[in-house]
């Protein structure tokens, strides 16, 4: 195989590989220093899957808030995930992705909370859902972690 | 009930193995599983092969003709026919029926198809000039034959070719298989044609009792290159003439045969039977 | 199916543990795993298309990454220091072609 045809099969989709690994790598870290700041400063705020709250409570206004992120999975990601759909097993390498775009959706929630003046969030719930290709909708563009819940106010303070 | 602020462990979704590695782990296994199945696919077939003899092959490819421009009216198509009748009479036992046409295409070129088809094209006619050459091309064809090289091949490609799509279909990744198959596949391995030469070889000594000129062919191809004649086709798919011509010349010396002796010329002046 | 739990930890799907009081709640925890079907998993599938009936090798992999799942939001909910986990909601969702990503999430709190 001469070099030419050598770099157009080979050559430019390995690099694009790389330059996927490694930059995305960067971005990846980058996110999760920057959630996990965000989660520290966000320590004392009373979040719950449930609506059943502390009795001490007295509750003034309530209101719906969401959050949500639209990730989507890089060349490399991709790649990875289609060889493992002939052996089976965990796709590693998915997972620090969704559990940042799950952390970054909360974070979004609870800050807007926080931001309008509410004191607390309950009766929280997560959905994931798929952003399909344009063409055919085989294929993923996107996935959406979305979190919503019910922020109230309290009259006495905590 | 009160609320007391914590934080969970968030390092536990993410599990600890670097992307390299399960990359890399996951390559490994790929590559090891595409050699495996290529290796159980080339045993299978050569059990298969023992249970297509060669009347169903001729049964079943008879009338297929893959190649465009056939030139049934070439001056020189008698007596090729001819040439190759003597040559197949030098294997008593076979139970093919060949096939001769001759294609209108300037490169030279000679194949052997499924079936008993040879093909030769008017190219390598007009660049041949002696019979003896001549009949070894068309007895290295014959070669091919008696080992039933192209079943072979057909049915590998078809296997391999199966598996790879059926892989690729369930999981929508179509870009791995077709490339390999291509580069393993591509026309008769190494081996095959030194076993076809090595036939060939035999056939042109017990029809004119010794070799001469008959690699004639093999060293006009490594010496002169005319400008115009493509010669890539054939050889893009046969070995090195130089290796040939030396592989040849040893098994004719273990076999103790004469390396020249009478030679005709090609295309035939008329020859007193 | 029981989703086994580790070290007595509590599990619900409901606002309390029937029978017991919460009297501290620390946050919401999560777990989850994305996983792939193998070559071998969707052969199968595809002979069970034909005929119809459980796709018993794909619920067998679901199975397992729930409780891989629900393992994984225990484990955040003990580095909680908490001793139960209620309301607790599963999802699934498709990531790409055969892979999903299954997750559970709940709230970690002390219960006495």
């Amino acid at each position: 195989m001469d070099a030419i045809t050598f770099i157009f099969n080979f050559g430019i989709p390995l690099a694009v590989l790389m330059v996927a690994y490694f930059v995305g790598t960067l971005l990846e870290r980058r996110h999760f220093a920057s959630i996990r700041s965000r989660e520290a400063s966000i320590r004392g705020f009373p979040v719950m899957t449930f609506d059943r709250m502390p009795e001490e409570w007295q509750v003034g206004r309530s209101e719906l808030f969401a959050g949500s992120v639209v990730v989507s999975l890089d060349y490399f990601k991709r790649i990875i995930a289609g060889i493992r759909g002939i052996f089976g097993g965990r796709i590693k390498t998915y997972e620090p992705l969704l559990d940042r775009a799950r952390r970054e959706a909360m974070l979004r929630l609870i800050e807007q909370a926080r931001a309008a003046g509410f004191d607390a969030v309950i009766n929280v719930r997560l959905e994931t859902s798929r952003i399909a290709n344009a063409n055919g909708g085989e294929g993923t563009a996107g996935i959406e972690m979305l979190a919503f819940g019910t922020a109230v106010k309290l009259e006495s303070r905590l | 009930m009160r609320f007391e602020p914590r934080a969970p462990d968030a390092e536990i979704n993410v599990s600890k193995t670097h992307p390299l590695v399960e990359a890399s782990t996951l390559l490994l296994g790929l590559i090891g599983l595409l050699a495996l199945v290529t290796v159980l696919i080339v045993f299978a077939i050569e059990i298969l092969i023992r249970f297509i003899p060669e009347e169903k092959e001729v049964k079943w490819f008879s009338g297929w003709t893959p190649v465009e421009r056939l030139q049934s009216d070439h001056p020189q198509a008698e007596a090729v026919a001819d040439l190759l009748a003597r040559m197949v009479a030098q294997w008593p036992d076979t139970e093919y029926q060949f096939r001769l046409e001759i294609s209108d295409d300037p490169a030279p070129n000679a194949m052997a198809l499924p079936g008993g088809l040879i093909i030769v094209t008017s190219g390598l006619l007009d660049q041949i000039d002696t019979e003896n050459a001549l009949a070894f091309v068309l007895s290295h064809e014959l070669g091919h034959f008696h080992n039933r090289d192209h079943i072979r091949q057909l049915g590998r490609f078809a296997a391999i070719g199966l598996f790879y799509s059926a892989v690729s279909a369930s999981n929508g990744n179509t870009a791995l298989g077709y490339n390999v198959t291509d580069l393993t596949l591509r026309g008769f391995s190494r081996a095959q044609e030194r076993d076809a030469d090595k036939f060939g070889l035999e056939l042109v000594e017990r029809e004119y009792g010794h070799i001469g000129e008959a690699l004639q062919f093999f060293e006009r191809l490594s010496d002169e290159r005319e400008p115009g004649i493509r010669w890539d086709n054939y050889l893009g798919t046969h070995p090195d003439p130089q290796d040939r011509i030396a592989e040849l010349t040893h098994l004719a010396e273990q076999n103790g045969w004469r390396l020249s002796g009478e030679v005709f010329d090609w295309p035939p002046t008329a020859r007193i039977e | 199916m029981d989703l086994r739990t580790p070290q007595s930890i509590i599990i619900s799907n409901t606002e309390t543990i029937p029978g017991k009081e919460i009297v501290e709640f620390y946050g919401v925890v999560t777990g989850n795993t994305v996983r792939a079907k193998h070559v071998g998993r969707d052969i199968m599938a595809g002979l069970k298309n034909i005929v119809g009936g459980e796709l018993a090798g794909y619920t067998e992999l679901l199975a397992d990454s729930r409780q891989e799942a629900t393992d994984r939001m225990v484990q955040q909910a003990l580095s909680m220091g908490a001793n139960a986990v209620v309301n607790v909601r599963f999802a699934t969702s498709s990531i790409t072609q055969g892979a999903s990503e299954l997750f559970a999430y709940g709230t970690a709190v002390r219960v006495r």
